[in-house]
Protein backbone atom coordinates (compact mmCIF):
# COMPACT_ATOMS: atom_id res chain seq x y z
CA UNK A 1 0.00 0.00 0.00
CA UNK A 2 1.24 3.46 -0.81
CA UNK A 3 1.41 5.52 2.29
CA UNK A 4 -0.24 8.90 2.09
CA UNK A 5 0.87 11.91 4.12
CA UNK A 6 -1.72 13.07 6.61
CA UNK A 7 -1.68 16.04 8.94
CA UNK A 8 -4.69 16.04 11.21
CA UNK A 9 -5.63 17.56 14.54
CA UNK A 10 -6.85 14.96 17.04
CA UNK A 11 -8.19 16.16 20.37
CA UNK A 12 -6.39 19.45 19.89
CA UNK A 13 -2.96 17.98 19.10
CA UNK A 14 -1.57 18.07 15.59
CA UNK A 15 -0.35 14.73 14.22
CA UNK A 16 1.87 14.37 11.17
CA UNK A 17 1.32 10.84 9.94
CA UNK A 18 1.77 8.59 6.97
CA UNK A 19 -1.15 6.23 6.44
CA UNK A 20 -2.16 3.57 3.93
CA UNK A 21 -4.82 5.03 1.68
CA UNK A 22 -7.46 2.45 2.55
CA UNK A 23 -7.14 2.85 6.32
CA UNK A 24 -10.34 3.86 8.04
CA UNK A 25 -10.31 6.72 10.52
CA UNK A 26 -11.55 4.19 13.09
CA UNK A 27 -8.42 2.04 12.73
CA UNK A 28 -6.10 5.03 12.68
CA UNK A 29 -7.52 6.36 15.95
CA UNK A 30 -7.48 3.00 17.74
CA UNK A 31 -4.41 1.23 16.36
CA UNK A 32 -2.02 4.11 15.75
CA UNK A 33 -3.14 6.71 18.28
CA UNK A 34 -4.41 4.32 20.97
CA UNK A 35 -7.77 6.05 21.38
CA UNK A 36 -9.82 3.06 22.53
CA UNK A 37 -12.94 5.11 23.25
CA UNK A 38 -13.65 4.83 19.51
CA UNK A 39 -15.30 1.42 19.14
CA UNK A 40 -16.31 -0.73 16.27
CA UNK A 41 -19.80 -2.14 16.50
CA UNK A 42 -21.39 -2.84 13.13
CA UNK A 43 -18.72 -1.38 10.83
CA UNK A 44 -21.36 -0.16 8.37
CA UNK A 45 -22.49 3.12 9.89
CA UNK A 46 -25.61 1.80 11.57
CA UNK A 47 -24.82 1.57 15.30
CA UNK A 48 -23.01 4.77 16.26
CA UNK A 49 -20.37 3.34 18.62
CA UNK A 50 -17.52 4.70 16.45
CA UNK A 51 -18.90 8.25 16.41
CA UNK A 52 -16.31 11.03 16.43
CA UNK A 53 -16.67 14.75 15.86
CA UNK A 54 -15.11 15.83 12.57
CA UNK A 55 -14.85 19.63 12.55
CA UNK A 56 -17.42 19.52 15.33
CA UNK A 57 -19.94 17.40 13.44
CA UNK A 58 -20.68 13.77 14.41
CA UNK A 59 -19.70 11.21 11.77
CA UNK A 60 -18.98 7.48 11.66
CA UNK A 61 -15.24 6.77 11.93
CA UNK A 62 -15.94 3.40 10.27
CA UNK A 63 -17.22 5.10 7.10
CA UNK A 64 -14.47 7.71 6.90
CA UNK A 65 -11.15 7.15 5.15
CA UNK A 66 -8.36 8.51 7.31
CA UNK A 67 -6.74 10.34 4.40
CA UNK A 68 -9.89 12.39 3.85
CA UNK A 69 -9.44 14.05 7.27
CA UNK A 70 -6.36 15.92 6.05
CA UNK A 71 -6.23 19.38 7.62
CA UNK A 72 -9.36 18.76 9.67
CA UNK A 73 -10.09 18.44 13.36
CA UNK A 74 -11.15 15.18 15.03
CA UNK A 75 -12.51 14.92 18.58
CA UNK A 76 -12.95 11.59 20.37
CA UNK A 77 -14.38 10.97 23.82
CA UNK A 78 -10.83 11.25 25.19
CA UNK A 79 -10.74 14.87 24.05
CA UNK A 80 -13.89 16.16 25.72
CA UNK A 81 -12.74 16.70 29.31
CA UNK A 82 -10.80 19.90 30.02
CA UNK A 83 -8.16 20.20 32.76
CA UNK A 84 -9.43 17.11 34.55
CA UNK A 85 -13.00 18.36 34.47
CA UNK A 86 -15.60 16.35 32.60
CA UNK A 87 -17.57 17.94 29.79
CA UNK A 88 -21.05 18.97 31.02
CA UNK A 89 -22.64 16.24 28.90
CA UNK A 90 -20.29 13.60 30.38
CA UNK A 91 -21.12 14.85 33.87
CA UNK A 92 -24.83 14.69 33.09
CA UNK A 93 -24.51 11.08 31.87
CA UNK A 94 -22.89 10.19 35.20
CA UNK A 95 -25.58 11.92 37.24
CA UNK A 96 -28.47 10.47 35.26
CA UNK A 97 -26.78 7.04 35.09
CA UNK A 98 -27.03 7.24 31.31
CA UNK A 99 -25.18 3.98 30.73
CA UNK A 100 -24.95 0.38 31.85
CA UNK A 101 -22.18 -1.61 30.17
CA UNK A 102 -20.72 1.57 28.66
CA UNK A 103 -19.86 0.25 25.21
CA UNK A 104 -22.11 2.69 23.37
CA UNK A 105 -21.49 5.59 25.77
CA UNK A 106 -18.69 7.45 23.90
CA UNK A 107 -20.78 7.45 20.74
CA UNK A 108 -23.88 8.57 22.60
CA UNK A 109 -22.07 11.44 24.32
CA UNK A 110 -20.31 12.66 21.17
CA UNK A 111 -23.54 12.53 19.19
CA UNK A 112 -25.25 14.48 21.99
CA UNK A 113 -22.47 17.10 21.92
CA UNK A 114 -22.97 17.36 18.15
CA UNK A 115 -26.69 17.90 18.67
CA UNK A 116 -26.13 20.63 21.26
CA UNK A 117 -23.73 22.46 18.96
CA UNK A 118 -26.54 22.70 16.41
CA UNK A 119 -29.41 23.09 18.81
CA UNK A 120 -28.65 24.22 22.39
CA UNK A 121 -32.24 23.66 23.61
CA UNK A 122 -33.53 20.45 22.06
CA UNK A 123 -36.92 18.95 22.88
CA UNK A 124 -37.26 15.30 23.91
CA UNK A 125 -38.39 14.53 20.34
CA UNK A 126 -35.35 16.25 18.87
CA UNK A 127 -33.01 14.34 21.19
CA UNK A 128 -34.70 11.04 20.35
CA UNK A 129 -34.52 11.79 16.64
CA UNK A 130 -30.86 12.83 16.66
CA UNK A 131 -29.74 9.92 18.83
CA UNK A 132 -31.93 7.53 16.83
CA UNK A 133 -28.91 6.06 15.06
CA UNK A 134 -26.99 5.24 18.25
CA UNK A 135 -27.82 1.76 19.44
CA UNK A 136 -27.68 0.53 23.05
CA UNK A 137 -28.10 -3.17 23.77
CA UNK A 138 -28.71 -2.48 27.46
CA UNK A 139 -31.60 -0.26 26.30
CA UNK A 140 -31.10 2.48 28.85
CA UNK A 141 -32.52 5.07 26.49
CA UNK A 142 -34.77 7.04 28.90
CA UNK A 143 -31.80 7.70 31.21
CA UNK A 144 -29.70 8.83 28.26
CA UNK A 145 -32.37 11.20 27.00
CA UNK A 146 -32.62 12.73 30.47
CA UNK A 147 -28.82 12.98 30.54
CA UNK A 148 -28.75 14.86 27.24
CA UNK A 149 -31.44 17.28 28.43
CA UNK A 150 -29.53 17.87 31.67
CA UNK A 151 -26.30 18.28 29.71
CA UNK A 152 -28.02 20.86 27.51
CA UNK A 153 -29.13 22.76 30.60
CA UNK A 154 -25.61 22.75 32.02
CA UNK A 155 -24.11 23.94 28.75
CA UNK A 156 -26.61 26.79 28.62
CA UNK A 157 -25.89 27.72 32.25
CA UNK A 158 -22.18 27.70 31.53
CA UNK A 159 -23.03 30.05 28.65
CA UNK A 160 -20.38 28.45 26.49
CA UNK A 161 -20.35 26.28 23.46
CA UNK A 162 -21.03 22.62 24.17
CA UNK A 163 -17.54 21.75 23.00
CA UNK A 164 -14.15 23.39 23.00
CA UNK A 165 -13.44 21.84 19.61
CA UNK A 166 -12.39 24.36 16.98
CA UNK A 167 -15.34 25.32 14.87
CA UNK A 168 -14.98 23.79 11.41
CA UNK A 169 -16.60 25.24 8.31
CA UNK A 170 -19.13 22.39 8.23
CA UNK A 171 -20.33 23.06 11.76
CA UNK A 172 -20.49 26.80 11.12
CA UNK A 173 -22.54 26.21 7.98
CA UNK A 174 -24.98 23.89 9.70
CA UNK A 175 -25.38 26.30 12.56
CA UNK A 176 -26.01 29.19 10.18
CA UNK A 177 -28.63 27.11 8.43
CA UNK A 178 -30.36 26.37 11.72
CA UNK A 179 -30.61 30.10 12.36
CA UNK A 180 -31.90 30.66 8.84
CA UNK A 181 -34.75 28.23 9.42
CA UNK A 182 -36.12 30.25 12.26
CA UNK A 183 -36.06 33.46 10.23
CA UNK B 1 -0.03 -2.46 -4.88
CA UNK B 2 -0.33 1.27 -4.52
CA UNK B 3 -3.23 3.27 -3.32
CA UNK B 4 -3.61 6.93 -3.96
CA UNK B 5 -6.07 9.59 -3.07
CA UNK B 6 -6.00 12.26 -5.74
CA UNK B 7 -7.34 15.66 -4.80
CA UNK B 8 -8.10 17.80 -7.84
CA UNK B 9 -9.11 21.44 -7.36
CA UNK B 10 -11.44 21.71 -10.36
CA UNK B 11 -13.99 19.48 -12.06
CA UNK B 12 -11.97 19.68 -15.29
CA UNK B 13 -8.92 18.41 -13.46
CA UNK B 14 -10.94 15.55 -11.89
CA UNK B 15 -12.25 14.45 -15.26
CA UNK B 16 -8.75 14.69 -16.73
CA UNK B 17 -7.36 12.48 -13.96
CA UNK B 18 -9.96 9.85 -14.73
CA UNK B 19 -9.12 9.97 -18.43
CA UNK B 20 -5.57 9.01 -17.50
CA UNK B 21 -6.66 6.05 -15.35
CA UNK B 22 -10.00 4.54 -16.28
CA UNK B 23 -9.94 2.29 -13.19
CA UNK B 24 -9.97 5.24 -10.83
CA UNK B 25 -13.21 5.92 -8.96
CA UNK B 26 -14.64 9.29 -7.96
CA UNK B 27 -15.00 9.73 -4.20
CA UNK B 28 -17.64 12.03 -2.71
CA UNK B 29 -18.80 11.28 0.86
CA UNK B 30 -17.44 7.75 0.65
CA UNK B 31 -20.10 6.06 2.81
CA UNK B 32 -21.32 3.67 0.09
CA UNK B 33 -17.76 2.86 -0.96
CA UNK B 34 -16.70 1.96 2.57
CA UNK B 35 -19.76 -0.22 3.08
CA UNK B 36 -18.85 -2.06 -0.12
CA UNK B 37 -15.31 -2.47 1.17
CA UNK B 38 -16.68 -3.88 4.39
CA UNK B 39 -18.75 -6.33 2.37
CA UNK B 40 -15.58 -7.64 0.77
CA UNK B 41 -15.17 -5.59 -2.40
CA UNK B 42 -11.62 -4.22 -2.52
CA UNK B 43 -11.30 -0.46 -2.80
CA UNK B 44 -10.10 0.79 -6.17
CA UNK B 45 -6.39 1.63 -6.17
CA UNK B 46 -6.97 5.19 -7.10
CA UNK B 47 -9.68 7.45 -5.74
CA UNK B 48 -10.35 10.89 -7.14
CA UNK B 49 -11.75 12.90 -4.26
CA UNK B 50 -14.20 15.60 -5.25
CA UNK B 51 -14.34 17.09 -1.75
CA UNK B 52 -11.66 19.68 -2.30
CA UNK B 53 -13.28 21.26 -5.34
CA UNK B 54 -14.53 24.68 -4.25
CA UNK B 55 -18.19 25.49 -4.78
CA UNK B 56 -19.36 21.97 -5.55
CA UNK B 57 -21.52 21.87 -2.41
CA UNK B 58 -23.38 25.12 -2.93
CA UNK B 59 -27.16 25.36 -2.76
CA UNK B 60 -28.63 28.30 -4.63
CA UNK B 61 -31.98 29.59 -5.85
CA UNK B 62 -32.82 28.68 -9.42
CA UNK B 63 -34.91 30.76 -11.79
CA UNK B 64 -38.60 31.16 -10.96
CA UNK B 65 -38.62 29.30 -7.67
CA UNK B 66 -36.40 26.36 -8.54
CA UNK B 67 -33.20 25.25 -6.86
CA UNK B 68 -29.68 24.24 -7.75
CA UNK B 69 -27.94 21.81 -5.41
CA UNK B 70 -24.23 21.12 -5.78
CA UNK B 71 -23.48 17.40 -6.01
CA UNK B 72 -21.13 17.48 -3.02
CA UNK B 73 -23.70 18.99 -0.62
CA UNK B 74 -24.21 16.50 2.19
CA UNK B 75 -27.70 15.12 2.75
CA UNK B 76 -27.73 16.99 6.05
CA UNK B 77 -26.78 20.31 4.44
CA UNK B 78 -29.61 19.86 1.96
CA UNK B 79 -32.26 18.83 4.50
CA UNK B 80 -31.51 21.86 6.70
CA UNK B 81 -31.04 24.47 4.01
CA UNK B 82 -33.70 27.21 4.32
CA UNK B 83 -34.25 27.30 0.54
CA UNK B 84 -34.89 23.56 0.47
CA UNK B 85 -37.15 23.66 3.52
CA UNK B 86 -39.17 26.51 1.97
CA UNK B 87 -39.30 25.61 -1.71
CA UNK B 88 -39.20 21.80 -1.70
CA UNK B 89 -40.20 20.65 1.79
CA UNK B 90 -40.88 17.23 0.27
CA UNK B 91 -37.14 16.77 -0.29
CA UNK B 92 -36.24 17.87 3.25
CA UNK B 93 -38.88 15.51 4.65
CA UNK B 94 -37.43 12.59 2.69
CA UNK B 95 -33.79 13.30 3.53
CA UNK B 96 -34.58 13.44 7.24
CA UNK B 97 -35.57 9.78 6.93
CA UNK B 98 -32.27 8.60 5.41
CA UNK B 99 -30.11 6.36 7.63
CA UNK B 100 -28.94 8.36 10.66
CA UNK B 101 -27.62 11.84 11.24
CA UNK B 102 -23.94 10.77 11.06
CA UNK B 103 -24.35 9.15 7.67
CA UNK B 104 -26.23 12.24 6.47
CA UNK B 105 -23.36 14.44 7.68
CA UNK B 106 -21.05 12.51 5.34
CA UNK B 107 -23.03 11.17 2.38
CA UNK B 108 -23.64 13.57 -0.50
CA UNK B 109 -26.66 14.00 -2.74
CA UNK B 110 -24.64 13.58 -5.94
CA UNK B 111 -22.92 10.47 -4.59
CA UNK B 112 -26.26 9.02 -3.56
CA UNK B 113 -27.58 9.31 -7.12
CA UNK B 114 -24.39 8.17 -8.86
CA UNK B 115 -24.28 5.07 -6.64
CA UNK B 116 -27.43 3.80 -8.38
CA UNK B 117 -28.55 1.57 -5.51
CA UNK B 118 -32.18 0.44 -5.94
CA UNK B 119 -33.25 1.03 -2.35
CA UNK B 120 -32.18 4.60 -1.61
CA UNK B 121 -34.66 7.21 -0.43
CA UNK B 122 -33.57 10.46 -2.19
CA UNK B 123 -34.31 9.35 -5.78
CA UNK B 124 -38.07 9.10 -5.09
CA UNK B 125 -38.69 12.73 -4.06
CA UNK B 126 -36.23 13.97 -6.70
CA UNK B 127 -38.08 12.04 -9.41
CA UNK B 128 -41.44 13.60 -8.54
CA UNK B 129 -39.77 17.02 -8.40
CA UNK B 130 -38.54 16.51 -11.98
CA UNK B 131 -34.86 16.97 -11.09
CA UNK B 132 -32.19 17.25 -13.77
CA UNK B 133 -28.69 15.87 -13.25
CA UNK B 134 -25.78 17.90 -14.59
CA UNK B 135 -22.80 15.71 -15.47
CA UNK B 136 -19.35 16.59 -16.74
CA UNK B 137 -17.11 14.24 -18.69
CA UNK B 138 -14.05 14.54 -20.84
CA UNK B 139 -16.33 15.42 -23.77
CA UNK B 140 -18.09 18.25 -21.98
CA UNK B 141 -21.17 18.91 -19.92
CA UNK B 142 -24.71 17.60 -20.30
CA UNK B 143 -28.02 17.52 -18.48
CA UNK B 144 -29.83 14.27 -17.89
CA UNK B 145 -33.43 14.11 -16.68
CA UNK B 146 -33.44 12.06 -13.50
CA UNK B 147 -36.30 10.05 -15.01
CA UNK B 148 -33.80 8.83 -17.64
CA UNK B 149 -30.86 8.55 -15.23
CA UNK B 150 -31.54 5.25 -13.47
CA UNK B 151 -31.08 2.37 -15.86
CA UNK B 152 -30.95 -0.75 -13.71
CA UNK B 153 -29.33 -2.34 -10.69
CA UNK B 154 -26.39 -0.04 -9.80
CA UNK B 155 -26.54 1.20 -13.37
CA UNK B 156 -27.01 4.85 -14.33
CA UNK B 157 -26.83 6.90 -17.50
CA UNK B 158 -23.40 8.20 -16.46
CA UNK B 159 -20.62 7.27 -18.85
CA UNK B 160 -17.31 6.05 -17.42
CA UNK B 161 -15.39 9.12 -16.32
CA UNK B 162 -18.47 11.31 -16.07
CA UNK B 163 -19.06 13.03 -12.76
CA UNK B 164 -22.29 14.47 -11.34
CA UNK B 165 -21.74 18.14 -10.52
CA UNK B 166 -25.19 19.51 -9.80
CA UNK B 167 -28.88 18.83 -9.47
CA UNK B 168 -31.37 21.30 -10.83
CA UNK B 169 -34.89 21.22 -9.42
CA UNK B 170 -37.38 23.18 -11.52
CA UNK B 171 -40.13 25.26 -9.92
CA UNK B 172 -42.98 23.07 -8.68
CA UNK B 173 -46.64 23.94 -9.30
CA UNK B 174 -48.62 24.89 -6.15
CA UNK B 175 -49.02 21.46 -4.65
CA UNK B 176 -48.78 19.21 -1.63
CA UNK B 177 -46.08 16.59 -1.34
CA UNK B 178 -44.98 13.83 0.98
CA UNK B 179 -42.51 10.97 1.28
CA UNK B 180 -43.61 7.87 3.15
CA UNK B 181 -40.98 5.34 4.08
CA UNK B 182 -41.86 1.85 5.17
CA UNK B 183 -38.84 0.22 6.81
CA UNK B 184 -38.12 -2.51 9.34
CA UNK B 185 -36.42 0.04 11.59
CA UNK B 186 -36.23 3.80 11.29
CA UNK B 187 -32.55 3.85 10.23
CA UNK B 188 -32.81 1.06 7.71
CA UNK B 189 -33.10 1.11 3.95
CA UNK B 190 -36.75 1.10 2.95
CA UNK B 191 -38.83 -1.97 2.17
CA UNK B 192 -40.81 0.53 0.11
CA UNK B 193 -40.53 4.31 -0.24
CA UNK B 194 -43.26 6.40 -1.87
CA UNK B 195 -43.02 10.07 -2.86
CA UNK B 196 -46.15 11.86 -4.05
CA UNK B 197 -46.89 15.34 -5.30
CA UNK B 198 -50.48 16.44 -5.92
CA UNK B 199 -51.61 19.74 -7.44
CA UNK B 200 -55.30 20.68 -7.19
CA UNK B 201 -57.36 23.22 -9.12
CA UNK B 202 -59.59 25.86 -7.50
CA UNK B 203 -62.40 23.34 -7.12
CA UNK B 204 -60.21 20.81 -5.32
CA UNK B 205 -59.92 18.55 -8.36
CA UNK B 206 -56.67 16.97 -9.43
CA UNK B 207 -54.63 19.09 -11.79
CA UNK B 208 -51.48 17.00 -11.67
CA UNK B 209 -50.45 13.84 -9.81
CA UNK B 210 -46.88 12.60 -9.56
CA UNK B 211 -45.69 9.47 -7.78
CA UNK B 212 -42.33 7.72 -7.50
CA UNK B 213 -41.44 4.51 -5.68
CA UNK B 214 -38.11 3.21 -4.46
CA UNK B 215 -36.82 -0.22 -3.41
CA UNK B 216 -39.48 -2.00 -5.48
CA UNK B 217 -37.58 -2.54 -8.75
CA UNK B 218 -33.98 -2.73 -9.94
CA UNK B 219 -34.11 1.07 -10.20
CA UNK B 220 -36.39 3.76 -8.73
CA UNK B 221 -39.73 4.00 -10.55
CA UNK B 222 -41.47 7.18 -11.71
CA UNK B 223 -45.03 5.96 -12.17
CA UNK B 224 -46.54 6.77 -15.58
CA UNK B 225 -50.08 7.40 -16.69
CA UNK B 226 -51.62 8.74 -13.48
CA UNK B 227 -52.78 12.07 -14.88
CA UNK B 228 -54.94 10.40 -17.55
CA UNK B 229 -57.07 8.93 -14.80
CA UNK B 230 -56.76 11.65 -12.18
CA UNK B 231 -57.00 14.97 -14.03
CA UNK B 232 -60.22 16.78 -13.23
CA UNK B 233 -61.26 14.20 -10.65
CA UNK B 234 -61.97 15.06 -7.03
CA UNK B 235 -59.66 13.42 -4.51
CA UNK B 236 -61.22 10.33 -3.00
CA UNK B 237 -60.19 7.06 -1.42
CA UNK B 238 -61.47 5.29 -4.51
CA UNK B 239 -59.38 7.42 -6.88
CA UNK B 240 -56.27 6.94 -4.74
CA UNK B 241 -56.84 3.17 -4.72
CA UNK B 242 -57.15 3.08 -8.52
CA UNK B 243 -53.97 5.17 -8.92
CA UNK B 244 -52.18 2.87 -6.49
CA UNK B 245 -53.21 -0.11 -8.61
CA UNK B 246 -51.58 1.55 -11.63
CA UNK B 247 -48.41 2.04 -9.55
CA UNK B 248 -48.37 -1.56 -8.32
CA UNK B 249 -48.57 -2.76 -11.92
CA UNK B 250 -45.44 -0.80 -12.82
CA UNK B 251 -43.11 -2.07 -10.09
CA UNK B 252 -40.91 -5.12 -10.53
CA UNK B 253 -39.68 -5.86 -7.03
CA UNK B 254 -36.51 -7.73 -6.30
CA UNK B 255 -37.15 -9.72 -3.15
CA UNK B 256 -34.67 -8.86 -0.41
CA UNK B 257 -34.43 -9.26 3.35
CA UNK B 258 -36.96 -6.44 3.73
CA UNK B 259 -39.69 -8.18 1.82
CA UNK B 260 -40.47 -10.78 -0.83
CA UNK B 261 -41.42 -9.81 -4.36
CA UNK B 262 -45.12 -10.30 -3.57
CA UNK B 263 -44.95 -8.41 -0.27
CA UNK B 264 -43.13 -5.45 -1.77
CA UNK B 265 -45.65 -5.15 -4.57
CA UNK B 266 -48.53 -5.14 -2.10
CA UNK B 267 -46.77 -2.63 0.16
CA UNK B 268 -46.04 -0.47 -2.89
CA UNK B 269 -49.81 -0.41 -3.48
CA UNK B 270 -50.56 0.47 0.15
CA UNK B 271 -47.91 3.20 0.48
CA UNK B 272 -48.66 4.67 -2.95
CA UNK B 273 -52.29 5.12 -1.88
CA UNK B 274 -51.37 6.59 1.50
CA UNK B 275 -48.79 8.94 0.00
CA UNK B 276 -51.24 10.22 -2.63
CA UNK B 277 -53.92 10.91 -0.03
CA UNK B 278 -51.45 12.59 2.34
CA UNK B 279 -50.08 14.78 -0.46
CA UNK B 280 -53.62 15.73 -1.51
CA UNK B 281 -54.49 16.69 2.07
CA UNK B 282 -51.44 18.94 2.15
CA UNK B 283 -52.40 20.47 -1.18
CA UNK B 284 -55.84 21.26 0.28
CA UNK B 285 -54.40 22.65 3.52
CA UNK B 286 -51.89 24.99 1.90
CA UNK B 287 -49.98 24.32 -1.27
CA UNK B 288 -46.28 25.03 -1.67
CA UNK B 289 -44.69 26.13 -4.92
CA UNK B 290 -45.04 28.78 -7.60
CA UNK B 291 -47.59 31.45 -6.94
CA UNK B 292 -47.68 30.88 -3.19
CA UNK B 293 -46.31 33.66 -1.10
CA UNK B 294 -42.96 32.82 0.38
CA UNK B 295 -42.31 33.86 3.96
CA UNK B 296 -39.79 36.65 4.29
CA UNK B 297 -36.45 35.20 5.35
Amino acid sequence: MNRNPLTVSVNGAEHVLSVPGDRRLLDLLRDELGLMGVREGCGVGACGTCTVLLDGVPVNACLTLAVTTRGRSVTTIEGLARDGELHPVQQAFLEERGFQCGFCTPGMILTAVGLLRENPSPTVEEVTDYLGGNLCRCAGYPDMIRAVLRGAERCREAGGRPSATPEGPEAARLRAMGKGEEG
Amino acid sequence: MGFDLLEPRTVAEAVELHARDGNAVFLAGGTALLILQRQGLPLPRRLISLRGIPGLDEITAGPGGGLRIGALATLRQVERHPLVVRRVPLLAEALRQVANVRVRHTATLGGNLAHGDYRLDPPAPLLVLGAQVRAVGIGGEREIALAAFFRGLFETALQPGEVVTELAIPPTPPSGGTYLKYALSSNDWPCVGAAALVALDDHGRCREVRLALTAVAAAPVLVRGLDELARGEPVSDRLAARLADIAAAQVEPVGDQRGSEWYKREMARVFARRALLAAARRAEAGPVGDGTKEPVA
